[in-house]
């Protein structure tokens, strides 16, 4: 099971939307960050072939995903970030209708919608309409779409854009849960999204992985330190100017900051593990963040 | 399963269901306008409409029920002459309801046998004499001749005229047919609006998946670009097939269910003599719905391409109404491009006009006549364009 991406590009209008990445993948879960705007969605859709690279190839245990046609589709899931479906169809019959474009056959495909209606807690709601659903629950018909014909290789764009925090750690335990035996891609700008459950992570910026490893490996390749210290509220802004700044929050005589630095910002700094959020910061810089995730 | 699924998707928007209701209503108003339009006046001279108007006038009229002999036609034509002597200015409705109504069809005939490519004159029939009556089948088979010569533009076009004119069985043989020829109106008049409805409905078939922004599950799947896209094609024929029948057989069964099927075998000719359709009423009733089931696919295709193609229905639900709506106007204005305006698909519901006229067309020595030519024409390109469909959805985004 692998899936190679060889010097991938696409390319919109003389604009790089992805700029010639080259990177393998097997069985396992891979955290796709970037901001908004640093090329995921592109990768993605061409990886379910819903566009065509402009250049390069991908291949599915060495043989192009375009060629494959249908074979490669049948082994693959997908959740757009942006989801759309038959709002006037009730969830089972949503179910349904994409368990037959799948090609899995009625009977198999009614157990298998039951199943994975009950597995993202909507089985009691399989006769209403899915245009009456809220965010949350969308997405969870979502990703049992995804899962119906048990694919190898599950692409999930922002899963949990517009979730509420209940919501999204729900979705991240049930995609930890979906992802034993496949190959799992998950593209989001949420860094807790994938922070505990990705075996690797890719840091991708204006079209290109610029780092590709585990977790871990990504916080100690980090030259900086965290270092975390109370500093006057007159201050702040002079602090936020000169360092990266991951975090302030306002206590009674001034402002705990979260700074990442290679040298102590102030003499009582004291030293703190870093994370994959500081990691984030660093390498996403003034364009990072998410306020859900980076100032809580 | 694919196909289940993608005709529940068309009949569970609210949108749809909407129209086809309104499109059913339809059906039921027409019906109804097309019983109250037919008018019997009794022997009191009372005239009456409603229910049983129609059946109440087929069974006056059937007392000439039969084969329409030299000897019945100089009957009609005496009786009539006789009535419009005794009242020159107008006739009294009791004597209409007791006698006149009854031939009236008859007369009719005569006047458009004896008046070929003419303006209507009902005073030929006061001219006619009673061997010229007892005759009128020499007189009308004289004009037949000479209606093919003056039609017939070429040697071949004279010689199909006449082909086409010797399938008329003389005598003809009559019948009341008043319920076949009110209701083909209303069969053009609901053609055009299930044409329009269909092509609705079908469009939404091809964008729902980028209105609803289904497209990226719906082409990432197995069958996306396959199967699934094949099942789309599928359901809009099987839609419009369910759609078009269930429309036009709920007017046809309501309205010939009230009016009565008294009709059926008379020939088209009785109304039109210089037809180059020869035909029954039945089977002029049976090609105008024909006519309108292609139009409704030809609606059908053509919105499906225009909706795959520009990932949309806003354009594609306004052909359709371009088509069978607007065309007619744009063909009457141009009156230079004539015949190009008769073979338009506006034609196909408007059959009573081209059975009327002798439009016949000519390429080497083939002759035809107009509607077994949009017939044919529309049902190709209405299957031809099916693949470029299906192909629009197998390739989408995937073009180099």
């Amino acid at each position: 099971m692998e899936l190679e991406l060889k010097n991938v590009s696409k390319e919109f209008s003389g604009v790089h939307a992805v700029n010639h990445v080259s990177f393998s993948m097997k069985k396992g879960v891979y955290g796709l960050l970037g901001v908004n705007g640093a090329g995921k969605t592109t990768l993605m859709r061409m990886l379910c072939t819903l566009i065509r690279p402009t250049g390069g190839e991908i291949l599915w245990n060495g043989k192009n995903i375009l060629g494959l046609g249908a074979d490669y589709r049948n082994i693959l899931g997908y959740l757009p970030q942006d989801f759309g479906y038959y709002p006037d169809l009730s969830i089972y019959d949503y179910m349904m209708y994409i368990a037959s474009i799948k090609g899995i056959r009625q009977g198999a495909a009614r157990k298998r919608t039951k199943q994975l209606l009950g597995r993202v807690g909507l089985a009691k709601y399989e006769k209403r309409k899915m245009k009456t659903l809220s965010g949350g629950m969308a997405r969870r018909v979502g990703i049992a779409q995804a899962m119906l014909n048990n694919p190898q290789i599950l692409v999930l764009d922002e899963p949990t854009a517009g979730l509420d925090p209940n919501e999204r750690i729900r979705f991240r335990n049930l995609i930890s849960e979906l992802s034993e035996d496949r190959l799992v891609l998950l593209s989001t700008h949420i860094v807790s999204d994938v922070e505990f459950i990705a075996n690797q992570i890719m840091l991708m910026k204006n079209g290109r992985f610029f780092y590709a490893g585990t977790t871990e490996d990504l916080v100690s390749s980090m030259e900086e330190s965290v270092w975390h210290c109370t500093v006057p509220k007159q201050s702040v802004n002079d602090f936020v100017g000169k360092y990266l700044v991951d975090n302030v929050k306002t206590v009674p005589g001034g402002a705990e900051l979260r700074i990442l630095s290679k040298v102590p910002p102030t003499k009582q700094a004291v030293r703190e593990d870093a994370t994959l959020e500081d990691a984030f910061l660093l390498y996403f810089g003034e364009k990072a963040g998410d306020k859900d995730d980076t100032e809580i | 399963m694919i196909l289940k699924y993608e005709l529940k998707k068309v009949f569970s928007k609210k949108m749809n269901r909407i129209v086809l209701i309104a499109a059913l209503l339809a059906a039921v108003a027409l019906s109804v306008f097309a019983i109250g339009s037919v008018r019997y006046v009794g022997e009191d001279g009372v005239g009456h409409t409603g229910l049983t108007a129609s059946r109440n006038l087929a069974a006056d009229r059937n007392r000439w029920a039969g084969e329409l002999t030299g000897d019945k036609i100089a009957q009609v034509v005496s009786s009539g002459k006789e009535i419009r002597i005794q009242y020159p200015d107008d006739v009294p409705n009791e004597i209409y309801g007791k006698t006149i109504q009854s031939y009236n069809d008859i007369e009719n005939f005569v006047i458009g046998v004896l008046t070929p490519d003419t303006v209507w004159d009902t005073s030929v029939l006061y001219q006619l004499e009673d061997e010229q009556a007892k005759n009128l089948y020499s007189i009308y088979e004289k004009n037949l001749q000479e209606m093919a010569g003056k039609y017939g533009k070429t040697p071949e076009q004279q010689r199909f005229l006449t082909e086409q004119y010797e399938k008329t069985d003389l005598p003809l043989t009559y019948e009341a047919k008043d319920s076949w020829d009110t209701i083909m109106m209303y069969v053009e008049t609901y053609g055009m609006i299930l044409a329009i409805v269909i092509g609705f409905l079908a469009a939404g078939i091809f964008a729902e998946e980028f209105r609803s922004r289904a497209d990226a599950v719906y082409f990432s799947s197995r069958y996306g670009r396959t199967n699934a896209a094949k099942n789309k094609v599928m359901a809009g024929l099987l839609m419009t097939t369910i759609v078009y029948w269930a429309g036009m057989g709920i007017l046809s069964l309501v309205s010939l269910g009230v009016m009565g099927i008294s009709g059926f075998s008379t020939p088209y000719q009785i109304d039109q003599p210089y037809s180059i359709y020869a035909m029954t009423y039945g089977q002029y009733y049976l090609l105008a719905v024909l006519c309108g089931y292609i139009a409704s696919l030809l609606a059908a295709s053509v919105t499906m391409l225009i909706a795959a193609k520009m990932r949309s229905a806003n354009v594609a639900v306004c052909v359709p109404f371009f088509l069978f709506c607007v065309m007619p106007f744009i063909g009457r204005a141009l009156s230079a491009f004539l015949t190009f305006f008769k073979l338009t698909p506006d034609m196909l519901l408007n059959v009573i006009e081209c059975a009327k006229n002798p439009n016949i067309f000519q390429i080497g020595n083939y002759v035809f006549r107009q509607i077994p030519c949009i017939m044919l024409l529309y049902f190709v390109i209405s299957i031809i364009l099916l693949p470029f469909v299906y192909r629009s959805y197998h390739r989408y985004g995937l073009k180099k």
